[in-house]
This record gives structure tokens, sequence and C-alpha cells, in this order.
């Protein structure tokens, strides 16, 4: 049976977010004889399980590239100790700039192929070559996230049934998952679809659980309620307009003010867009303007009607995903925590009186 | 009656975001096809247009930002 073969029976798709089906790409790379970069930057916030693949199952890595690809590119953050182990291994390292959009698909290929570490417009899969901005022809190439990649190699190894063995029938084969905020035990956790919620969470030792982010900037997040109700998988996460994406999960306690914490994050967001798509440019930093006003208590109504409106516009208008994951990111948040929203539109924050209370 | 060969009735024309530089032009020159938001990016990412009305709209933007897409 041929790698796409048993791909496709094995069911894998990328472990990089996008949840695409491996095979699929693999085909258009096979078709292209594409190169292959193997994405080990953990490029979303609050992931560390590529780090933790390269740390610990570097040879296998290294066998599922080679079944992949003649010519391997290691894309790793500059001055990582992930860039420092491909490094000593003697890899072909990718060294990629410590930026979020930099490690996106089309930005790794364009910096490969001489450009910069940003996001090309793409007409058509970049596994079948293409231009960048610049105009500038970029060779065939295939991207696949570094857990895509041993997972690859396990399923060669192993065969299709044992990785079917894990997980749900839909979303079939083990995960890692990353673990992070108010928990004992932070850290990067093998599981699989399917998996109630509350098991990761007491296993990672959460407490005070005020509610939690799934999938880091791109992703949005679960109300206390539901995280401890609900299964990891992207069926049960649909509902609440969730996926699993890179297997980021952060606990926020419950003492912290939800509205301070996403303003943080949408303040690097604004930072982190790459500068070159308009409403992406523009919007991003528009938007992070106003959550941190909602958070201060200093957003009027009509001003709250207007993020919403520039919300509704940034997804579907950038070279990349960045803006559409932004755009859900806070989205979710203002979903998630209307009660917060509503106080502090009011001028109140929910989360400060709370604790003032507590203290009296 | 129609013809052996004709050309497409329309034509496909996406936005390219990085070269899009908010010159405006396609919002005028679209009778309104094309919307720009607040900070003069517009708001489609593709149209779909006869293609005569398509060819202007593409010659029109200084930017080079409007490329044809052939219908799929
Ligand atoms: S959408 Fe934003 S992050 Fe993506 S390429 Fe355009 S400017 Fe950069
Ligand atoms: S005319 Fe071209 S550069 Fe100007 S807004 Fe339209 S697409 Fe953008």
């Amino acid at each position: 049976m041929s790698l796409t073969d048993l791909l496709d029976e094995a069911g894998l798709t990328g472990r990089g977010g996008a949840m695409f089906p491996t095979s699929v790409k693999l085909r258009a790379a096979f078709d292209n004889r594409a190169e292959l970069i193997v994405n080990a930057c953990d490029g979303e916030v609050g992931t560390h399980k590529d780090a933790l693949v390269v740390a610990e199952h570097l040879r296998e890595l290294e066998h599922g590239a080679g079944l992949v690809a003649r010519k391997v590119h290691w894309a790793a953050h500059r001055g990582s100790d992930t860039e420092d182990r491909l490094l000593e291994a003697g890899l072909r390292v990718l060294s990629v700039p410590a930026r979020y959009v930099a490690s996106e698909e089309s930005a790794l290929v364009s910096l490969l192929h001489g450009g910069l570490a940003r996001p090309v417009m793409r007409h058509e899969p970049i596994a079948r070559g293409g231009r960048d901005s610049q105009g500038h022809r970029l060779r065939p190439t295939l991207v696949l996230n570094a857990e895509t990649v041993w997972r690859i190699s396990q399923i060669a190894q192993y065969g299709p049934g044992r990785f079917r063995g894990f997980g749900t029938p839909d979303e079939p084969g083990p995960r890692l998952v990353t673990i992070g905020g108010s928990v004992e035990r932070p850290g990067v956790y093998d599981t699989a679809a399917g998996v109630p919620m509350r098991e990761l969470l007491t296993a990672a030792g959460a407490f005070e659980v005020g509610a939690v982010g799934i999938g880091g900037l791109s992703g949005g997040w679960l109300s206390a309620g539901d995280a401890w109700s609900v299964a990891w998988s992207n069926a049960a996460l649909a509902p609440h307009g969730l996926r699993t994406g890179t297997g980021a999960i952060h606990v926020l306690e419950r003492s912290a003010c939800p509205l301070q914490y996403v303003t943080r994050l949408a303040r690097f967001a604004a930072g982190e867009s790459a500068g070159q798509c308009g409403p992406c440019m523009f919007g991003v930093p528009a938007v992070a303007t106003q959550v941190a006003q909602l958070a201060d208590g200093a957003l009027a109504y009509d001003e709250f009607a207007l993020l919403q409106q520039r919300l509704r516009l940034l997804p579907g208008r950038g070279a990349c995903r960045y803006p559409d994951g932004i755009a859900g990111f806070i989205s979710s948040a203002l979903r998630t925590f209307r009660a917060d929203v509503e106080a502090h539109l009011a001028g109140a924050c929910v989360a400060m009186k709370e604790r003032a209370g507590a203290a009296r | 009656m129609r013809r052996a060969r004709r050309e497409a009735e329309v034509a496909e024309v996406i936005v390219d975001r990085v070269a899009c530089t908010a010159h405006g032009v396609c919002a005028v020159m679209s009778d309104g096809a094309v919307e720009l938001d607040e900070f003069g990016y517009p708001i489609q990412s593709r149209l779909t247009l006869p293609p005569e009305e398509a060819r202007v709209l593409v010659e029109a933007c200084p930017a080079r930002a409007l490329l044809f897409r052939r219908p799929t």
C-alpha cells in the first residue's frame, strides 16, 4: 500500500491546526516533487508540542520526513531550544523570526525561497508552487507540522489500525495538547479526540477555573461550566464555535478579569500582523484598542456596536487567515464573557468587584 | 438561438490583499459593486461581473491589485 493510501486509511489530518487531510496534501506534493518543510515553530500561542516532538522523537520525525520528501527543511524559531536541537542533529534548519505569522504555511515557503517570512497571497495550493508578492517564483513546497510528520512515521511503522485505536472514528489518532494557565502541572499531554475536558483539566491540576481558552489566538473560549462538561473534539466543540486546533488549552483563573486577559492578547495580536494587508494592518489594531477600552470600562454602547462591526469585517480579507483567527478569538470572548462585557459597558468590572467583595 | 462560441458571460475578479493600497478607484469605477471599509479597503474579496466591466476595473486599479480569475 502506498503511503498516501495508508494515511487515508488512518484518517490523519494536519496537527498544525487546519485539520486538513494529510494524504490530499501529500498527493499534490508527490505529483509536483515538492520539497518538505517540517514546521516545528509552535507558532500558536500556548502551544509547545512541536518542541516536545523534536526533543523526544527526533529519530521518528526524521523517518517520517524521509518518507515524504527527498529534500527536507526544518523550520524552528530563531534562538529557540528546538532550533539548537535540530542544528546539533545536523539537519537543514530554516531559521524563522519569532513572530506569530512568520510560521504560517506560505510565510515559511516564502522565507525558504529567499523572500520575507510573510504570508503570500495564494490562488492555488502552495504545494504546486506559486509566486510571492514580489512575483518571485516559489518552488513546489509542502509544509507539514512536526506532530503530523511524527504521526506519519508511526502510521508507517505500526499501521493505520493501531492509529485508529485512538480518538473517535471521525477524528482518529493520538493527539498532543498543551495545557497552561491556572494549572498545577502545565505541559504537553498525550491524548486523543473525544477525551472529556474534565479529564484533561484534572490531569493538569486545574484550579480556580474561570474559563478555558481553546486553540490559542486563533481559537476561542469555553465557560467554566462548559469546560467541565464538554468533550475535547471538533464535533463536541463545534456548537461552541471552537475547534481543537493546535491543541492549546489555557485555564483562566476565576479571580482574573477575562477582558483584561483578552486585551493583553489582542494587543499582542495588533503587533503581530505582518503589516501587508490593509484590512488586517488597520483592522486588528483598531479592534485591540477598543477591547482595551472595554476592559477599562471606557467603551460606550455605540462604540461597542462599531467593535462588533469591525470584527465582522476582519475575516476573509487578508492573505492569510490571521485576521480571521483574531476576529474569532475576540468574538468568542465577547460571547463567553457576556456578563463581564455588560458590566464593563456599564462602567464596572465584575471580577474586580468580586475580588473586592472577597477581600472584605 | 445560442452562439456556438462565446465569451464567458461572467468574470470573477479577486482582490490581492497584499498589493491593494486603498486607492479606492475600484469603488468609484464599479458602480457600487465594490464598497470600501473605514480604512479605504474593499469590503468584497471577490466580484462576479460581466467580462467587460471586469476588464475595466482590473485595468483601473493603480496598484494592480485586482486580478482576473477564471470562473471554476
Ligand atoms: S492578513 Fe495580516 S497577518 Fe496575514 S499576511 Fe496579511 S497583514 Fe499579514
Ligand atoms: S483600486 Fe485597487 S488598490 Fe485601490 S482599493 Fe481598489 S483594489 Fe485596492
